[in-house]
C-alpha cells in the first residue's frame, strides 16, 4: 500500500515539479552567458529566439549580423529553435529569469503573453517617426495590440491565399482561378472527380480543411466573407445569421457534393494537395516550397470573394521585447526594430522570407523579383488580423475548431452556433 | 547513523517531491503565470476546478479512459501471463521477453508510430486493413474512435509491465495446492477460481491501482496523437491541466487542477485497498 501510494504521490509531484517549477515569481533578468565574442563590457548583450528554421532564417540572421556590425553598442546573439519549442520554453525561461531579450513567436500567442505581463509596452517607440514603424500595414499591427497598447512587431503579416494546380485547371479547361464563391464551388465541382462512383472522389476540387492550423484561418475568411465575425469589439459574435448562412452554404456542397474531403487539418491539407489529389487549397507562402518539391506548377490568387466582402484572415508572426526592469536593453531592443524596418531591410527580409513587405510604402518594383511575394503583396491590404487582442486564443479557436469539424460532418448548424457562442463567451471572459 | 544513510535520499526527495509539491499548493491559491506579479486570490482556482465544463468534460473523458484502459490492460495481462506460466509451453522465455518488450519503449515514441500506422492516407495498417475489405477511416479525427484509439495505444504499451508482475505472483503460488485441489477433483476452472485467483489478489489490487493510476494520468500519447481532439473528445484532465499552465499561463489553476487529481487518486486507491484488504480476511 505504501509503495503504490508513494508512486501515486509521486508521479502527481512529478507534474507539480513541472508546474511549481516555472513559477518563482520573479521577473526576468537580461541574461545570457552563451556568447563567447562579447566585444566590451559597455556593449548591450540581447538573445534573441526565433523559429525561422528554412531559407527565411538565414536572412533574418544575416540582418542581425550586418546589425551587430553596424555599430558597437548593441551585439545581438540569436537562438534558433521550431515555434512550437519556443512556445514551451519561454514559459519556463521566463519564470526562472533566463529567457531571451527579444522573442518571435505565432501573432495569436503574443496576446496570452502580453495580458500576462511578459512584454514591454512599445506605444513610445511607436510614436517615433525615426523607428520606420510609421508605415507599417495597420492591420498588422493591430495584432499586436493588447486593450489598446501595442506590445510588439509584425515579424511577418500574410493573408491566407488560394493556391492551385495550374496542371488540372489546364486539363479541365480552366483558364482563370475563380473569383467569388459560387465561381469557386463550380471549379471545384468541375475538378472532383470519382471514377469508381464509390462515392469517395479520387480526386477532390478544393481542401477544405476543417480544424486546426490552417483551418483556424479558413474559416474566419470565410465568415468575413460573408459578413460574419468570430470577436467583434471584445464580444462574441459567432452565433450570427450571416455565419449561419455560410455554413450552410459550405456544408451543402462540401457534404452532399464531396468537392473536398473533411476531418482534415492544414497540414493534411497540404499532403493531398501536393500529392495531387486536390486541385484547389488555401495556404500561405510555404505552398510555393511544398509545391515546388512535389513538381506542381503552382498558381496563386486571392480567396475567392464572399457574398459581401472580399477578406481574408491573416497568419502573422510577432516579435516582443520581455519586459525587464533595465531600460538599456529596451532601447537596444528597440533599436533593433527600427533597424529591422527600414528601406533596406524591409525589403530584403520580405524576398528572403517570402512574405509581403510589413511597410506599405515598399514599392512593387522592388519585390518584384520574387512571384510569390509579388503575387500576395497586394493581398495584404485585405488581410483581416486573426483574433486581434483576444487572449485566449486556445479556447476560441478550439470553439471553431469544433463548430466548423461538426459542420463539415453533417451537423445540425443552428444548435452549433449556439454552443459555440456560449464557449466563446466563456473564454473571452476567462 | 540511520539518517546518515538516509540523507542523500531526502535531499533528493526534498527537493524534487516535497518542495514542489508544497509550492505547487500555494501557487494553487494564486493566480501565478509563471512571472511577472502574482496574487492571491483565496479558493477560486479550486470554485473554478468544481465548476468549469472544460474540467466536468475532462473528467467524463478521463473516466471513460479509464474504463477503457483498465480492464482491457489488467484482463490482457493476466490472460497472457496465465498462458505463460504454463510449463508446458515451448519457448516461455521468449514469449516472456517480447511480451515485455513494448514496456521498454518510450510512450511518445510508440504513440508516433501507432499514429503513423493508422494514418488514413499513408498508414499500413489502415492500407492492408483496406485490402482486407476492413475501412478504418480517419480514426483519430473520428469521435467516437479517438478515445479508444489511444486507449489501445497505453493498453499495448503497458500490458507488459502488468504481465511481469501477474507472472511473478503466479509464481509464488505452492503448486502443491494445485495438486490438492486437482486431487480433490478440481476442474482447471475450479483450480483458477480456487486457488489462482484469491492468493492472486493481493497482485491484483496492485496491478488495479497501478492501472488506474496509470489511466487517470493519460497524457502522452493522447499529446502526441490527437492533442486533445477531434473537438476535446479525448481531452483528459491532465491535458487539461498541461494546457491551463503552458498554453493559458494560468499555472495557479492549474495546480489546484493537480491536486484535486491527486487526493482523487489517492481516494480512489485508498478504496480499492480497503476493498481488497477485506476480501483478503473474508478469505483468511
Amino acid at each position: 500500500m505504501t509503495r503504490t501510494r508513494l508512486s501515486a504521490g509521486a508521479a502527481v509531484a512529478i507534474l507539480g515539479l513541472a508546474l511549481a517549477g516555472c513559477s518563482n515569481g520573479s521577473t526576468p533578468d537580461s541574461t545570457d552567458d552563451t556568447d563567447t565574442s562579447a566585444p566590451s563590457d559597455d556593449v548591450v548583450e540581447l538573445v534573441f529566439w526565433h523559429g525561422y528554421t528554412e531559407a527565411d532564417g538565414d536572412v533574418l540572421d544575416q540582418i542581425v549580423d550586418e546589425f551587430n556590425a553596424s555599430q558597437d553598442a548593441v551585439h545581438i546573439d540569436v537562438e534558433v529553435n521550431p515555434w512550437a519549442v519556443i512556445d514551451d520554453t519561454l514559459l519556463p525561461a521566463l519564470s526562472a529569469g533566463d529567457g531571451p531579450d527579444i522573442v518571435a513567436m505565432p501573432a495569436e500567442r503574443l496576446p496570452v503573453y502580453a495580458a500576462r505581463g511578459a512584454f514591454a509596452p512599445l506605444d513610445d517607440f511607436y510614436a517615433d517617426a525615426a523607428n520606420n514603424v510609421g508605415s507599417l500595414n495597420p492591420n498588422a499591427v493591430e495584432m499586436v495590440t493588447v486593450d489598446g497598447t501595442i506590445y510588439g512587431v509584425p515579424a511577418g503579416f500574410v493573408p491566407l491565399a488560394l493556391y492551385y494546380n495550374k496542371a488540372l485547371f489546364d486539363a479541365a479547361g480552366i483558364t482563370e482561378p475563380p473569383a467569388d464563391w459560387d465561381e469557386w464551388v463550380e471549379v471545384a465541382r468541375t475538378l472532383t472527380v470519382d471514377e469508381d462512383g464509390d462515392g469517395v472522389p479520387e480526386q477532390y476540387g478544393v481542401v477544405l480543411p476543417d480544424h486546426a492550423t490552417v483551418a483556424n484561418g479558413l474559416w474566419p475568411s470565410l465568415f468575413y466573407g460573408n459578413g460574419g465575425d468570430i470577436v467583434a469589439d471584445g464580444a462574441a459574435v459567432v452565433d450570427s445569421p450571416e455565419n449561419a448562412e455560410t455554413l450552410a452554404f459550405w456544408q451543402r456542397v462540401v457534404v452532399e457534393e464531396a468537392i473536398s474531403p473533411t476531418g482534415v487539418d492544414g497540414i493534411e491539407a497540404d499532403e493531398l494537395f501536393s500529392a495531387g489529389k486536390a486541385a484547389m487549397h488555401i495556404g500561405g507562402p510555404w505552398m510555393t516550397f511544398i509545391a515546388a518539391d512535389a513538381g506542381i506548377d503552382l498558381g496563386i490568387a486571392p480567396i475567392p470573394a464572399g457574398p459581401k466582402a472580399q477578406a481574408a484572415s491573416a497568419i502573422g508572426i510577432s516579435m516582443a521585447i520581455t519586459a525587464q526592469d533595465d531600460p538599456a536593453v529596451q532601447a537596444a531592443a528597440e533599436q533593433f526594430f527600427a533597424y529591422f524596418f527600414n528601406d533596406e531591410n524591409s525589403v530584403a527580409w520580405s524576398l528572403g522570407s517570402g512574405w509581403p513587405p510589413l511597410r506599405t510604402d515598399v514599392p512593387a518594383d522592388a519585390i518584384a523579383e520574387n512571384a510569390t511575394v509579388a503575387a500576395l503583396t497586394p493581398m495584404a491590404e485585405f488581410g483581416r488580423a486573426l483574433l486581434p487582442g483576444v487572449v485566449n486564443t486556445t479556447d476560441v479557436l478550439a470553439a471553431v475548431d469544433e463548430l466548423t469539424q461538426r459542420t463539415l460532418a453533417g451537423g445540425d448548424i443552428e444548435a452549433l452556433l449556439a454552443e459555440a457562442q456560449q464557449k466563446v463567451e466563456a473564454a473571452l471572459a476567462d | 547513523m540511520a539518517l546518515a544513510f538516509l540523507l542523500p535520499a531526502l535531499v533528493i526527495l526534498g527537493a524534487f517531491v516535497v518542495w514542489p509539491m508544497i509550492s505547487a499548493f500555494r501557487l494553487s491559491f494564486t493566480n501565478a503565470a509563471g512571472f511577472g506579479v502574482e496574487e492571491w486570490v483565496g479558493v477560486d482556482n479550486y470554485v473554478k476546478v468544481f465548476t468549469d465544463p472544460e474540467v466536468q468534460d475532462a473528467v467524463v473523458n478521463t473516466l471513460q479512459y479509464t474504463v477503457l484502459f483498465t480492464p482491457t490492460a489488467v484482463l490482457a495481462a493476466l490472460l497472457l501471463a496465465l498462458v505463460v506460466n504454463n510449463p508446458r509451453l515451448p519457448w516461455r522465455s521468449f514469449f516472456r521477453t517480447t511480451l515485455f518488450l513494448p514496456f521498454v519503449v518510450s510512450l511518445a515514441v510508440a504513440a508516433f508510430a501507432w499514429s503513423y500506422l493508422i494514418d488514413p492516407q499513408v498508414g499500413l495498417l489502415s492500407y492492408w486493413l483496406g485490402r482486407m475489405g476492413l475501412h478504418l477511416g480517419n480514426v483519430l479525427e473520428d469521435p467516437s474512435l479517438a478515445m479508444p484509439a489511444v486507449a489501445l495505444v497505453a493498453v499495448w504499451k503497458n500490458f507488459g509491465f502488468y504481465f511481469v508482475i501477474f507472472l511473478a505472483g503466479l509464481q509464488d503460488i505452492p503448486a502443491s495446492l494445485y495438486e490438492a485441489a486437482r486431487v480433490d477433483g478440481a476442474g482447471v476452472l475450479h483450480r483458477f477460481r480456487h486457488v489462482t485467483l484469491p492468493l492472486l489478489s493481493n497482485t491484483f489490487a496492485f496491478v488495479l491501482v497501478f492501472a488506474m493510476i496509470a489511466a487517470l494520468q493519460a497524457f502522452d500519447q493522447i499529446y502526441v496523437m490527437t492533442g486533445g481532439g477531434p473537438y476535446g473528445h479525448t481531452q483528459t484532465i491532465v491535458m487539461e491541466i498541461y494546457e491551463s499552465g503552458f498554453r493559458k499561463l494560468e499555472l495557479g489553476f492549474a495546480s489546484a487542477l493537480s491536486y484535486v487529481l491527486l487526493i482523487a487518486t489517492l481516494l480512489l486507491s485508498v478504496v480499492q485497498f480497503v476493498f481488497f484488504g477485506r476480501r483478503e480476511e473474508d478469505l483468511a
